[in-house]
């Protein structure tokens, strides 16, 4: 592996959608750097840019100017064999059942059927749903759904996880145990993530740093390193990095960031 | 069966056909109608039995039958290949837009004098006017139907790996499954009735050229019997599409 061998480099990324002939400018001259294996927390206020910034990460579609590389080539459009990603709406295919939702990006990438099957029921298992493989989505609550959505991309083994406020639409108890259920499977696969969340005591507990967005158009206000001794919720070095990351996005630390 | 079950399932159907069989004697005790003009229902049951038992009865609810399926299922998978193609395709969906906009509120009926130039009275004609029918049905619901698949998986299949025509045909398509299986059902009528519709005007056999020729010599209750059939298998094939649709979404 190169020198740069599972790191993501965003590099003078700028961004504009052209909608009906207006220009709206997203993205900023936005550069950071995630390095292989590390957990980046991008924080910013609602609608800066953070999606398009994990898309242009996933080559979606390519940044109107500057570059992102991994591992130290540039991002290509289409190219999502190091890739997992999942998404605030699970987006689990309702025809599936579970194990079948998890299997199916495994048969994309090449897998034989015995081979997806015996990986999806193993990281089903590991995300605590052996016992619902052969249930359909309808019938998963919003936690159970938002657990097959991790277990599909971390099926995949990916080196870059990129994941797009996964527990933004499940309750604050479910929100801190998936929290918990995602740090261990991130220890344990060691993948390099970009994490977007709204939740600034989120990107604590899960970030090893924190890149905090400015208003639209997004540039990077800084970055923050997030130390183990930072994510015991009850110290008061947790209070004292979300009091710096709050002042950052420019609310007190006695109000939401929304 | 429970009450519950019964009630919904028996009594008020029957009660709604009851109603309408009501109506109709009603109305003949009213106007004092001719058989003739209007039989009685006791009648149309007569004679409808009796066609039951006569070959020629059978072989022209074959044919009505075999015309239907042949068409719907040549104009379905044409509708449904289409409309993906315009939901998918950008530059197919500009290019095809205007004619299907166009061309599907030209009702099969109007394509009845031209099948009859073109085929005659054959199978052939039948066959092209109800595909017509059921093309713009699933071409309009499919295409549609693409458009609106929810954007997450897509972006998921995207991300997953898949690739243009595995997204189209393993997500989308699969989406859209439930709106096609209500398409499915309202084409079918369209393409039950335009089939009929063919019939009366030319054919060498149907239940549409069997009401046209009881018609002519005024046999109405054979007419009124003939319509009956119409509704019934027009009625046990949407039901039987239903039927298959919710087989294959059950996991809803």
């Amino acid at each position: 592996m190169s020198e740069h061998g599972g790191e993501l480099a965003v590099e003078q990324v700028s961004h504009r959608y052209v909608v009906g002939g207006r220009t709206t400018p997203v993205l900023d001259n936005v550069s950071f750097t995630i390095p292989a294996a590390q957990v980046a927390c991008v924080v910013g206020p609602s609608g800066c840019g953070k999606s398009t910034l994990l898309s242009l990460a996933a080559g979606l579609f390519a940044p109107s100017s500057g570059t992102l590389a991994w591992d130290g080539a540039p991002v290509r459009l289409g190219r999502t064999q190091h890739l997992g990603m999942a998404f605030q709406q699970p987006g689990l295919f309702p025809w599936l059942t579970v194990r079948q939702n998890v299997a199916i990006g495994l048969r994309t990438r090449g897998k034989g059927r015995v081979e997806a099957r015996r990986i999806a029921e193993e990281f089903l298992a590991t995300v605590g749903l052996g016992e619902f493989q052969d249930a359909y989505p309808a019938h998963l609550s919003g936690g159970m759904a938002q657990r097959v959505g991790i277990a599909r991309a971390l099926a995949l083994r990916p080196r870059l996880l990129l994941l797009d406020e996964p527990f933004a639409a499940v309750d604050a108890f479910t929100r801190l145990k998936l929290q918990h259920e995602l740090l261990a499977l991130l220890k344990r696969y060691r993948p390099t993530v970009m994490f977007v969340t709204h939740d600034v005591a989120e990107a604590i507990a899960v970030g090893d740093m924190i890149v905090v967005m400015s208003d639209r158009p997004a540039s990077v206000s800084r970055i923050i390193p997030v130390g183990r001794e930072d994510k015991n919720r009850a110290s008061a070095a947790f209070a004292r990095k979300l009091a710096e990351t709050l002042e950052c996005l420019g609310v007190g630390s006695d109000s939401a960031v929304e | 069966m429970s009450w519950q079950a019964l009630r919904h399932r028996v009594l008020l159907p029957l009660a709604g056909v009851l109603i309408v069989l009501a109506a109709w004697q009603a109305t003949l005790l009213a106007y004092d109608l001719p058989v003739v003009v209007l039989p009685p229902p006791w009648l149309v049951a007569v004679t409808l039995v009796k066609l039951l038992g006569t070959a020629a009865f059978w072989r022209d609810v074959a044919v009505s039958v075999y015309e239907f399926a042949v068409g719907y299922v040549l104009g379905g998978v044409l509708g449904v290949a289409i409309g993906m193609l315009i939901g998918e395709w950008r530059g197919f969906r500009l290019a095809a837009t205007p004619v299907v906009e166009s061309l599907r509120f030209v009702v099969p009926f109007a394509w009845i004098p031209l099948t009859i130039l073109w085929f005659g009275t054959s199978f052939t004609g039948k066959v092209v006017l109800v595909a017509y029918a059921v093309f713009f049905v699933m071409v309009v619901s499919t295409s549609r139907a693409i458009a609106t698949v929810d954007p997450t998986l897509s972006r998921v299949g995207v991300a997953l790996g898949m690739n243009r025509w595995r997204l189209a045909w393993a997500v989308h398509l699969r989406a859209a499954a439930p709106t096609l299986a209500s398409a499915a059902r309202a084409a079918a009528a369209i393409g039950w009735i335009a089939v009929v519709a063919a019939e009366y005007i030319g054919a060498s056999a149907g239940l549409g050229l069997m009401i046209t020729n009881a018609a002519s010599s005024l046999a109405t209750a054979v007419v009124i019997a003939g319509m009956v059939v119409i509704g019934l298998v027009g009625a046990g094939v949407s039901a039987l599409i239903g039927w298959l649709a919710r087989a294959r979404l059950d996991y809803r």
